[in-house]
């Protein structure tokens, strides 16, 4: 059998590796001195000290694909999915001069979590924002692409944006409640809808709204109180349960839990979790954890392009691209 | 692959625990090392050494454990670093095992073993030198984190163990021809049996560094 001599090991050995000096060191014949071993562990230390982060690791390649410059459209993992609620192509949205986002192309399936992560600026909230059409009240902003939601395109001139908004639930990230009853916030939408046909209507939509945001037992007995005298937790579970009112098919959460407590922020989590039943939810989200908690689904976005989109469990344990395991191992952002 | 996190703490954590997985499998080596020769030199004194210096391995993998949790707990590492984190700990356990190994070769010294013969020494110090240099070769894959190594390491213990079925068969050969020596036959077969699975735990080794490139 082939095996390599000591002198084989010392010349494959980094002259700087305080490591593999350990090694060597174990297997010169001073080691045979019991008191070699503590010696040993403190040149390691040294070395260390010296210098941890100049290690060079192997010449194997990694299986990330690491490409520097990537092309705009060209997203790494399964963008589309069977019978999707929204589908989007080729969607890019300008700011004036500034391309915001680019050629983006993915999916919303049903009944599941989408998670959108990436640095600051990066376009996953613009992305949010196409939609429900909220970049139609920006001025200067300027969609292209197609964005289909039920197999209809959303900028169909004869879709009723109002509609679509009533469809596309959204949930920000500071809450939001209006400055009236705890009750009259939930039944404002159904109202203005007409989604209810009387007050015993529109009492059984408030109360299992509520029930469904998991706030009925906390605020049954003050629904007249104002919804702004609630904690923070509880007021952005009153706008979910305003959203959710009006019967939508998808619900975009900016952010929903950044304002809030880890107490409230678990119990969101847990709402999302139970709505995931009956909607469709994508959501923003600047915490790696919890898109890895509460989302089927992971998209990065890194400056305007959708780097990389797959199964969550799989994103946040073997990325297949370089830029999007260096996001959320916290090498960049 | 472990370095250049925003978090300097972060690489300097991961680059800590790294370096001391690397610091244990040098004291395994060397335990493994100076027990083969404890046997086969029938050295009471390396004997004791070698069990007295298991304690310090034991150290080692509580450290190293201690180490791990903390880091999961406050980093909450995801995708390589994960990886990287889950492997070294998987590592540990193989040096740990590889340990207990050159122990138990150690003890046959100090109990009422019997002296091996000179063939069955040779055996020994041949397929201990074997051990030694693919341990050796898999703490380099694990320093280096390069997966040319490891397959390398995998490769080789095939051949180690077709090393020990021919030690083996010798053994047994000399224990027929000579049924006199049947209580050392049976003591070296231990012996013989305990490198061999050293040289498992180098390949286990070798195979969890190839999980962190995944």
């Amino acid at each position: 059998m082939n095996q390599p001599s000591d002198q084989t090991f010392q010349e494959r050995k980094r002259p700087d590796a305080a490591v593999s000096a350990a090694i060597v060191a174990a297997n010169t014949p001073s080691a045979a001195n019991g008191s070699e071993p503590a010696q040993r562990r403190r040149d390691s230390e040294g070395g260390l000290n010296l210098k941890p982060s100049g290690r060079t690791h192997g010449s194997s390649s990694s299986a990330l694909e690491d490409r520097s410059v990537h092309a705009p459209g060209q997203t790494m993992g399964q963008i589309a999915v069977e019978n999707p609620v929204f589908s989007c192509r080729d969607v890019n949205v300008y700011y004036g001069q500034k391309h915001a986002l680019k050629k983006v192309s993915i999916d919303v399936g049903r009944k599941q979590v989408l998670a959108m992560i990436g640095p600051s600026g990066c376009g996953k909230s613009t992305f949010l924002r196409c939609l429900n059409r909220m970049n139609d009240t920006i001025a200067g902003a300027r969609v292209t692409g197609s964005i289909t939601l039920d197999g209809r395109d959303i900028h169909d001139k004869r879709q009723d944006v109002v509609q679509i908004r009533a469809r596309v639930g959204m949930v920000f990230q500071k809450p939001n409640p209006f400055p009236k009853s705890i009750y009259d916030n939930v039944a404002y939408g159904p109202r203005i809808h007409g989604l209810a046909r009387g007050r015993a209507d529109l009492d059984d939509i408030v109360c299992t709204s509520l029930q469904r945001a998991g706030l009925w037992d906390e605020v049954k007995d003050r629904l007249n109180s104002p919804g702004t005298g609630l904690s923070g937790g509880q007021q952005q579970r009153l706008c979910i349960a305003r959203t959710i009112a009006i019967q939508p098919e998808v619900i975009l959460m900016d952010e929903p839990c950044s304002a809030l407590d880890p107490i409230a922020t678990a119990r969101i989590e847990d709402l999302i979790d139970e709505l995931r039943a009956q909607y469709a939810i994508v959501i923003v989200t600047h915490s790696m954890q919890q898109a890895a908690r509460v989302s089927q689904r992971t998209a990065y976005f890194h400056m305007g392009d959708l780097i990389e989109v797959g199964e969550t469990d799989k994103v946040f344990t073997n990325p297949r691209h370089r830029l999007t395991e260096d996001y959320i191992t916290g090498r960049f952002g | 692959m472990l370095e250049g996190h925003i978090s300097k703490a972060f690489d300097g954590a991961l680059a800590t625990l790294h370096v001391r997985v690397i610091e244990m499998g040098g004291l395994v080596l060397d335990q493994v090392r100076e027990a083969t020769r404890a046997y086969t030199d029938w050295e009471e004194e390396s004997a004791l050494r070698v069990i007295e210096r298991e304690r310090e391995v034991n150290a080692y993998d509580k450290s190293i454990d201690s180490e791990q949790l903390l880091l999961i707990a406050r980093r909450a590492p995801v995708a390589g670093d994960l990886r990287a984190i889950i492997a070294m700990s998987k590592c540990v356990a193989e040096l740990e095992r590889a340990g207990d190994e050159a122990k138990k070769i150690s003890k046959n010294v100090l109990g009422a073993g019997s002296y091996p013969g000179a063939a069955t020494a040779r055996d020994a110090r041949h397929l201990g030198e074997l051990a030694v240099s693919l341990l050796r070769l898999a703490l380099e894959a694990l320093d280096t984190i390069d997966a040319s190594l490891c397959y390398e390491v995998i490769a080789r213990d095939k051949d180690l163990d077709a090393e020990y079925a021919a030690g083996l068969r010798r053994l047994l050969t000399r224990a027929m021809e000579d049924p006199r020596h049947f209580e050392v036959t049976v003591e070296a077969a231990f012996v013989l049996k305990s490198l061999e699975r050293i040289g498992d735990h180098a390949r286990n080794l070798a195979r969890h560094v190839l999980s962190i490139e995944a």
